[in-house]
């Protein structure tokens, strides 16, 4: 049983979906396939990964990874930005974050430009 | 030399320069035009009536050699809009042109008698009082073309025909390197109070200008070797970053994404045809269609980080210059077009009759909720401008913004805060922008506070960035962080690099040091910025604003927004509590 899951790729990730800027397509995985194997059959590497969405919900930042793997069902969203991408400092304040983001930040500080 | 203050009097059409009194002396900017509006416009004036003023204002460091990205002109006066104070700043050739004049401020108050229109041509010699009668009636494009024709080279500031029916959505041009009338000091209607005062069109001439004083010249190299290495070190700001690829429309894929983007006048935060109104999407079409089109453009002079385009038609030629965030979610998923080439279209409009593009979007979103036509209809919507151009009734409602309209087409979904309606972030979904659009001063706007990192604005450790608590504190800083950006003459984008890099922080704040020859570090940020807002809040105070106005629309408590399904939740002591410093605690 395979799950189509919906795709946006922003920035120069878009070549893994054959887009100059942006690049919208549907992913076929395995039923219980999580975010990590949709970066995997993407062929996005983690350094080039920035920030990343699921349904909305910003599940990953540049700079630092969560390790959470969130569990991806039929009809989903994913929207992935390239590294060097800007997210909305300025507006993060109160935006819905996933349960692995929330640990992480709280470990590694607020969210920031830069990690390093 | 000493700046001065340089007031024109259209009544009996003089013109005199004055010194900058003690008073006024720490401010430039916002700073400079708030401090002039509090002192001499009577805050219960009408806002199109004799009393009123036009104040213009160059930043602190404006003008200066070299400052990075800091070309800003502040516009100030009572806002018909709002019916508060008002503070709009725009980019383009006008700022650099008013500073090596060695102006502080440009006054321009009274009334023509004969209700007859004036050009003001400001050089170094004074203010020479021109006909404007070939120029009324006509757009910005041509105004500024045929200026040009007699004064080459020169900053063109103006209104167009908004701002001569003095719609309560007119705002005031300023030309761009190529003489475009793409920047605008938009917000607040402006253009109206310009136009109140019988003044089509200034030129400034900077000729033979006595240009801008540097105090201490080693202060102000080191403090700009900080900021322009933080702007160049940000991965918004740096060459062929977000805003340099992408420009301001960067951002509308990532609220998209973050169910943030609001969407059919407010009724949704995603937009399904989003990514076709993008920032990437523009720059596939300026790369495919290649001739005039381009990113990485700059509005003025010195800017390094260069944020926006000159949107091309099928042949390559320029279209507008240029679709910014604001403008491409207003004209495009706010009223439900995905197709670039008609928002590019509608941006010209905007730039031609002189109308600030995110009223103007969210007043055809309003229309369109009202049934004068669907959501989507690109065409129609196209049309609407061309009504207001020709100034027919259904025009001069439309003008007057998102609440006349509203009210004409009886719709409830209002989304404005003290008259003025939201930009591109739905404070339901993104609540940290919420507390800023029902507090500030101005009406709802993005640029009055940047929520970013806070260690560097001195508000560290004592919050939870991911918890609700503490979110008034936060929007009062970075709400004193803007008031002080707007006021160094320094755009806006510095504030990502300054509050994300420390040294960024106090290359601004030494640079405005170096300049001005005042004593001021990284820590009076803050200070001087509630200075500003302090005085802003009790001219509105004594305008008749009282807590019940620093409050969301309505509908933003009863419905909720999808995808995440929230409601606005946060509560009116949160809201009281962000300027209550103002009375030292105690109610107004």
């Amino acid at each position: 049983m395979m799950i189509k899951i919906n795709v946006s790729l922003y920035g120069s990730l878009s070549r893994f979906g054959g887009g100059r800027h942006v690049a919208q397509l549907d992913i076929e995985l395995e039923q219980g396939a999580g975010k990590a194997e949709l970066l995997r059959q993407l062929g996005i590497p983690e350094n080039e990964r920035g920030y990343l969405f699921i349904n909305a919900m910003l599940c990953e930042v540049p700079g630092i990874s969560t390790g959470a793997n969130e569990l991806l069902k039929d009809g989903d969203h994913v929207g992935i930005f390239s590294v060097d991408r800007l997210f909305p400092f300025q507006y993060r304040d109160g935006l819905p974050i996933s349960d692995g983001l929330r640990k992480t930040l709280k470990e590694n500080g607020a969210m920031h430009h830069s990690y390093k | 030399m000493a700046k001065k203050i340089l007031r024109i009097n259209m009544t009996t059409l003089k013109a005199a320069y004055e010194a900058v009194p003690e008073k006024w002396s720490r401010w430039a900017g916002r700073g400079l035009t708030s401090a002039i509006v509090c002192d001499e416009v009577d805050p219960m004036c009408h806002p199109l009536g004799p009393n009123n003023k036009v104040v213009i204002a160059p930043g602190w460091v404006t003008g200066s050699p070299a400052a990075p990205s800091s070309g800003r002109t502040s516009f100030g006066g009572k806002s018909p809009l709002t019916g508060g104070i008002k503070e709009s700043n725009a980019g383009g050739l006008s700022g650099q042109m008013i500073a090596k004049l060695g102006l502080a401020a440009i006054i321009v108050e009274g009334t023509p008698l004969k209700g007859e229109w004036y050009t003001l041509v400001v050089s170094k010699d004074g203010v020479k009082f021109e006909s404007a009668a070939d120029l009324v009636g006509k757009g910005m494009y041509e105004v500024d073309e045929l200026l040009w024709k007699k004064y080459p080279k020169t900053a063109v500031i103006g209104i167009g025909q908004a701002g001569e029916m003095k719609l309560s959505n007119a705002g005031i041009s300023v030309n761009d390197p190529e003489n475009k009338p793409g920047r605008y000091a938009g917000r607040g209607g402006m253009g109206a109070v310009m136009g109140a005062r019988g003044v089509k069109a200034m030129v400034i001439v900077d000729t033979g200008g006595p240009g801008v004083e540097i105090a201490n010249q080693d202060l102000f190299k080191q403090g700009r070797k900080k900021l322009t290495e933080s702007i160049q070190e940000h991965g918004l700001t740096k060459k062929a970053g977000g805003l340099n690829a992408f420009g301001t429309a960067v951002l509308v894929n990532i609220l998209n994404e973050a169910g943030g983007l609001p969407t059919r006048n407010f009724s949704a935060g995603q937009f399904e045809g989003a990514a076709k109104i993008s920032g990437e999407a523009i720059a596939e079409v300026c790369e495919k269609r290649g001739g005039e089109g381009m990113m990485g453009h700059g509005c003025h002079p010195g800017c390094i980080i260069k944020c926006s385009n000159i949107y091309p038609n099928e042949s390559g030629e320029a279209i507008v210059s240029c679709i910014e965030y604001e403008t491409t979610w207003a004209m495009g998923a706010n009223c439900g077009i995905d197709e670039l080439d008609y928002i590019a279209k509608m941006t010209r409009e905007c730039n031609d009759i002189g109308l600030d593009t995110i009223e103007a979007g969210n007043t055809v979103a309003i229309a369109m909720e009202g049934g004068l036509l669907p959501f989507g209809d690109a065409e129609g919507a196209f049309k609407t401008f061309d009504e207001i151009r020709r100034g027919t009734p259904l025009g001069r409602i439309l003008g007057q913004g998102v609440e006349a309209t509203a009210k004409a087409f009886g719709v409830s979904r209002v989304p404005t805060v003290k008259g003025q309606s939201m930009p591109a972030y739905e404070p339901r979904a993104v609540k940290g922008i919420g507390v800023t659009y029902a507090t500030t001063p101005m009406g709802a706007d993005h640029t009055a506070g940047y929520t970013i990192a806070p260690e560097i604005a001195g508000v560290s450790g004592k919050l939870d960035p991911l918890s609700d608590e503490g979110k008034a504190e936060l929007s009062l800083t970075f709400q004193a962080a803007t008031a002080f950006i707007d006021s160094s003459g320094y755009c806006l984008f510095i504030a990502f690099p300054i509050l994300d890099i420390a040294k960024g922080w106090e290359g601004m704040a030494e640079s405005v040091a170096g300049v001005t020859g005042l004593n001021i570090t990284g820590a009076d940020v803050i200070p001087l910025g509630k200075e500003i807002l302090k005085m802003e809040r009790l001219f509105n105070e004594k305008a008749g604003f009282t807590a019940e106005d620093d409050r969301p629309p309505e509908f933003m408590r009863n419905e909720s927004l999808p995808p995440h399904n929230v409601k606005w939740s946060i509560t009116d002591d949160q809201l009281d509590s962000v300027f209550a410093w103002v009375h030292n605690g105690q109610k107004a």
